[in-house]
């Protein structure tokens, strides 16, 4: 059986740059490193402002840094562009419709 | 004992000061690796603290020494908490495996002789970001063991799960 993806990869980023929780959280603005030590232990989700700080201390996305939560959040967004398709103005779409749909099933192939 | 890429693999150390541990997914990426020092009762303090990194990383595969193999020089103490720990990756439904010296040796040496610094000199230039700073310096028969060498012992068993049906690696 294969292992889904960890939710983030924080920790393995942290330490091949030498950084402490301390270090991380000081360069994040928090107060100490409880914080960075849940995120790390995926006991805490980030906000959007500290994932893009992740990003800039990482050099590295978001979706790599948050692997296993953006396959999450993909799967979910997937499904709904699923239930999208089945809107009656996608059973014969035209125009913009035709736009929209394309649009909808590249998030599906993802 | 082929490993395909999205296995994850946690590969225990025990030491006589606590365990090294190494935890690696895909072809060859390290994603988490230390040293844990325990005090006080070692087996249970290890159990301990093993079960929370099997239920944090979720492995598929747990790895450890084959201390029963031939010429293997575990302690009984470490021989049972070997014991200990197969019998807990099963109670988490994880697969536990045992690899011996011999085993890690020919996967790291044409010939499958080489001493436990080469195998780790061999770690510190494969992985450079994770591993290469914390080489420690080689063992003098006065000195005692560096606990840093627990972590490339646990490394060189994930390394040679993924490689066992491979070449040598330095051949």
């Amino acid at each position: 059986m294969a292992s889904p993806q960890l939710k983030n990869y924080l920790r393995s980023n942290r330490k091949r740059l030498g950084l402490s929780q301390k270090d991380v959280a000081f360069l994040l603005g928090a107060r100490g490193g409880a914080k960075v030590c849940r995120y790390e232990r995926f006991s805490r989700e980030p906000s959007l402002e500290t994932a893009l700080a992740f990003e800039v201390i990482f050099q590295k996305p978001a979706s790599e840094l948050f692997a296993g939560l953006y396959k999450e959040v993909e799967q979910r967004v997937s499904a709904r562009a699923k239930v999208l398709t089945y809107r009656k103005d996608f059973q014969n779409p035209q125009g913009r419709s035709t736009r929209k749909l394309e649009a909808i099933k590249a998030i599906m192939s993802r | 004992m082929n490993q395909s890429k999205h296995h994850r693999i946690l590969a225990i150390a025990p030491s006589s000061r606590g365990f090294g541990f190494a935890v690696m997914e895909g072809q060859e990426t390290l994603v988490d690796w230390g040293v844990k020092a325990v005090e006080g009762d070692k087996n249970s303090g290890t159990l301990e603290k093993v079960e929370t990194l099997i239920e944090l990383y979720q492995p598929t595969i747990v790895i450890l020494e084959d201390a029963s193999a031939k010429g293997s020089r575990r302690s009984a103490r470490i021989r049972e908490l070997m014991q200990k720990i197969i019998a807990m990756a099963a109670t988490l439904s994880v697969k536990a495996e045992v690899l011996s010296r011999e085993q890690v040796r020919k996967v790291f040496f044409a010939e499958g002789l080489g001493s436990k610094h080469a195998v780790a000199a061999i770690l510190a230039k494969r992985f450079p970001e994770e591993l290469g700073d914390r080489l420690p310096p080689k063992r003098r028969p006065w000195m005692s063991e560096d606990s840093r060498m627990d972590i490339y012992d646990a490394v060189a068993l994930a390394v040679t799960l993924k490689n066992w049906n491979k070449k040598a690696i330095r051949s």
